[in-house]
């Protein structure tokens, strides 16, 4: 500033440049922070801005830790969202463990819009299904049925046809298990089943003898039954391991149930009766795939579980609609053995 | 607005300065403490869900044990307590959402809400059995109540937890941002704080640099140095007018300077002057008092001649050696010191009287005075001295009678006093070597008083300041000398008076 004229005029304008940039620095940093408080907010509200759903389902399983019951439900819950339903499974939301009985009567209290439970036979069940029915609560029973309520519908797997897949794959079986070991007088086929015994186990039980009775090894072949306590969460385990420590271990144990087939896998592994004992399972959780791999599990039902859940849901909409529906839909079934794993490993492994 | 700034007192700039800065850093707090305040209210409201689903809870237990309460006792206030507490609780089941969402919170709620009414149902239908006293229906419909009071018990509860969860994790998430928050706001107070420090440090700069240069020029003036650039005043608030007057001061001090340089130079020469004519007066006085060993004696002696002819009746003889007494008198008396023209003259009609008794008359002396010019001054012998050169260089040596013209007029200017001689004049180039002091003569004559011609010039030159004091005129050899003296007249009438 020492120079007179010129360097007076820029003295000014640095002046006013400073002046004008600190004025721009204030600024932007007071609106830098209530940005950063807006953002805050912003990530608050976010959340409470949420979508609605026109009707509310609510699944109840056997057990909803299985990859089954999970598969099931997310087959009910992409079908629901399509049509603007919201499925719960009602035991996740629970902190308590509660009997399917419990939660049905939770469901009732709850006002849903419709009910897909894996049923049983029992006058509770039948009698909780027809209060929900006198309240205007459809009930789709799923995978088990409860053949004397008033449930709009039964959605599950042909018991039939899965009976007479087992007897085929048993007889397979124990035509190879009579010619490897021709002095075998008996083999011993065991089915596992409930506590008490769900209408479909005993369904799939007849088939088998059907198709053992109509067979020329019918003689040698011994079918029996073995139940499964599965009253709370593990006893079905400890059951199963009873079966190879209290008596001389089966050929051949066919399982009704994914949890039944892992822990009879494991048994079987444990016992070190790999290669005697032959196991039809149930499911093709990936465990399961792994033991048809590894040779342990001789072969599974697969159930299209996926289409199993959309099946409610279509069952349930319907009889919104119309005010009926079909009393049965019918789900798919395929076996997996040895021969055609690869492709559901792929699959599985492509999912994975 | 700039020109306003400029205007402003000294005061009402810093005043400025400061408020501003003051008012940015409040701004910028009171921003920040917004922000923080919001989060801070969002901290206290987070476990507020959790509060509310407590408030439930507790109702729904009121519900149920005035409920069971009343089925035990059957009072009348176990009845009220149970109206109230069903009132309560339905009124906070109101509040709860019922709509069907994608948020897992809302449809617990909407179940409970569900559950909620028709527990309040049957509790409604065990109250009344109870009052019908049907045993039976009451304890059925008392263990239905109760199972879905721990149903919505148990609802509430995992809501409860699931609720905690995610306020926890909201919780941790809003005390990351209270953390960031708080760094935010520091970093921004010391990057504003610094800012206006640079601000005022740049404002206050601008307001004292024109201090600043003022005291700086104003040292070097006390140091003595007037030299200087003047400062420029730049604003017109205290420091431009104390400014503006400290230049007009250097100015004026520095014409003052230069006045009395001036007037000390004049002053200077006046001195000089006055010095050189004392030392031309004493070197004249000096070859007068060598050429008069003891006037005083021949003063006095010349008195008793005077006195012894008068006394003889030689009247002639007395007037003689009475002008000689006043001739040497007036010598010894004013040869230092200025006279009139009167008594030059007087001293010049001595002189040419005593010159013709000695010559027997020879010398004719004319006068021709403007009788108003008498009384102007001048140094003492310098008309005698010249009139003095007129007889011994211009007359004695000449054959026939010799005639000395003495005239005083006055001019527009001046006061010219022409001494001429009809003697034998002189050469252009001795008049010029006069004029110019190189004219060197081989010794006094012996008539003459004692100062020569040179010294005449100088110390009237001397007196009035001038070169052109005197002239010498002469027309050549045998056709008589002029020496002609021009005394300035000055405004004040006439000069040298």
């Amino acid at each position: 500033m020492k120079g007179k004229g010129k360097g007076k005029g820029k003295g000014i304008k640095g002046i006013e440049f400073f002046f004008v940039a600190y004025v721009i620095i204030v600024i932007f940093t007071a609106l830098a922070g209530f940005r950063f408080v807006s953002v805050y907010f912003g990530s608050e509200n976010k959340t409470q801005d949420s979508q609605t759903y026109d009707k509310y389902y609510v699944i109840i399983s056997d057990n909803n830790q299985s990859s089954f019951w999970k598969s099931v439900y997310e087959g009910a819950y992409n079908h629901g969202l399509d049509n603007n339903v919201y499925v719960e499974d009602l035991a996740a939301t629970m902190s308590d463990n509660y009997s399917k009985e419990e939660l049905m009567k939770i469901a009732i209290a709850s006002n849903v819009d419709g009910i897909m439970i894996s049923a049983d036979d029992s006058e509770e069940m039948t009698e909780l299904i027809n209060e929900a029915m006198s309240r205007n609560i459809p009930v789709v029973t799923l995978y088990n049925d409860a053949l004397n309520s008033e449930r709009i519908s039964y959605v599950g797997v042909s018991n039939y046809n899965i009976g007479g897949e087992y007897g085929r794959q048993a007889l397979s079986l124990a035509t190879t298990e009579a010619n490897n070991n021709p002095d075998k007088d008996v083999i011993d086929v065991v089915v596992l089943v409930n506590q008490t015994p769900t209408s479909g186990q005993m369904m799939v039980y007849s088939t088998i003898q059907e198709a053992f009775d109509n067979d020329a090894l019918a003689d040698k072949l011994q079918l029996s039954i073995e139940k499964i306590d599965n009253s709370n969460t593990f006893t079905a385990e400890e059951t199963i391991r009873d079966i190879f420590i209290n008596r001389e271990a089966p050929d051949i144990i066919i399982c009704l149930s994914e949890l039944d087939t892992v822990c009879v896998y494991q048994a079987v592994i444990d016992y070190n009766k790999v290669g005697m004992v032959h196991i039809l399972g149930y499911y093709e959780s990936d465990s399961i795939l792994q033991g048809i791999d590894r040779n342990i599990i001789d072969s599974t039902i697969k159930v299209d579980t996926t289409q199993m859940g959309e099946y409610c849901i279509d069952a349930l909409f319907e009889y919104d609609k119309v005010g009926f529906t079909s009393q049965y839909f019918a789900v798919d079934v395929e076996v997996i053995n040895k021969d055609n794993i690869d492709e559901y490993m792929e699959v599985t492994d492509n999912e994975a | 607005m700039r020109r306003n700034y400029r205007d402003l007192s000294i005061q009402g700039k810093m005043a400025i300065v400061y408020i501003f800065a003051s008012v940015l850093v409040l701004i910028v707090n009171l921003s920040l403490l917004f922000g923080i305040n919001a989060l801070l209210l969002k901290l206290e409201t987070t476990y507020q869900d959790n509060l509310d689903l407590n408030e439930i809870n507790m109702a729904l237990d009121d519900v149920q044990n005035s409920m069971t309460e009343y089925l035990n006792v059957k009072t009348t206030d176990a009845l009220e307590n149970y109206y109230i507490s069903e009132d309560n609780f339905r009124e906070k089941i109101e509040t709860l959402n019922s709509v069907v969402t994608n948020s897992s919170y809302s449809r617990i709620e909407r179940n409970i809400k569900f559950m909620s009414e028709d527990y309040l149902d049957v509790v409604s239908q065990t109250i009344e059995a109870k009052r019908g006293r049907n045993v039976e229906k009451y304890r059925i419909r008392y263990e239905n109540a109760t199972e879905l009071y721990n149903y919505i018990g148990s609802y509430i509860d995992s809501l409860n937890n699931q609720q905690f969860v995610n306020n926890s994790e909201s919780f941790v998430e809003l005390s990351k941002g209270l953390r960031i928050t708080e760094n935010i706001s520091i970093t921004v107070m010391v990057v504003v704080i610094i800012s206006n420090i640079f601000v005022i440090l740049r404002y206050s700069s601008q307001i004292t640099k024109p201090l600043k240069e003022l005291s700086k020029s104003a040292d070097e003036v006390a140091k003595g140095n007037f030299d200087i650039d003047l400062v420029e005043a730049e604003s017109h608030d205290e420091v431009g007018v104390v400014t503006n007057a400290f230049n007009q001061m250097v100015i004026n001090i520095r014409e003052y300077i230069q006045r009395i340089k001036e007037s000390m130079e004049n002053e200077r020469k006046h001195k000089e002057n006055a010095l050189k004519m004392e030392t031309h007066l004493k070197d004249a006085q000096l070859k007068y008092l060598q050429a008069q060993i003891n006037p005083h004696f021949l003063f006095n002696s010349l008195n008793a001649g005077a006195q012894l002819s008068m006394l003889e009746g030689a009247d002639k003889t007395y007037d003689y050696i009475q002008n000689m007494a006043v001739f040497y008198r007036y010598n010894l008396n004013k040869a230092d010191s200025v006279i009139t023209l009167k008594e030059e003259i007087d001293l010049i009609d001595i002189y040419i009287y005593i010159l013709n008794v000695r010559f027997s008359g020879e010398i004719n002396f004319e006068k021709n005075i403007d009788e108003k010019c008498l009384n102007a001054t001048i140094p003492s012998m310098t008309l005698q001295p010249i009139v003095e050169n007129c007889v011994n260089h211009g007359i004695r040596e000449m054959a026939g009678e010799g005639v000395i013209t003495l005239s005083i007029t006055r001019t527009l200017d001046n006061i010219c006093i022409s001494i001429k001689d009809n003697g034998k004049g002189m050469s252009q180039e001795t008049i010029d070597k006069i004029i110019n002091g190189t004219y060197r003569n081989d010794g006094l004559s012996m008539d003459s008083n004692g100062i020569g011609i040179d010294n005449v010039i100088n110390r009237l030159r001397l007196f009035v300041d001038s070169d052109d004091v005197i002239n010498i005129i002469s027309e050549g050899e045998g056709k008589g000398t002029e020496v002609v003296i021009y005394l300035p007249i000055n405004d004040e009438g006439i000069d040298y008076v």
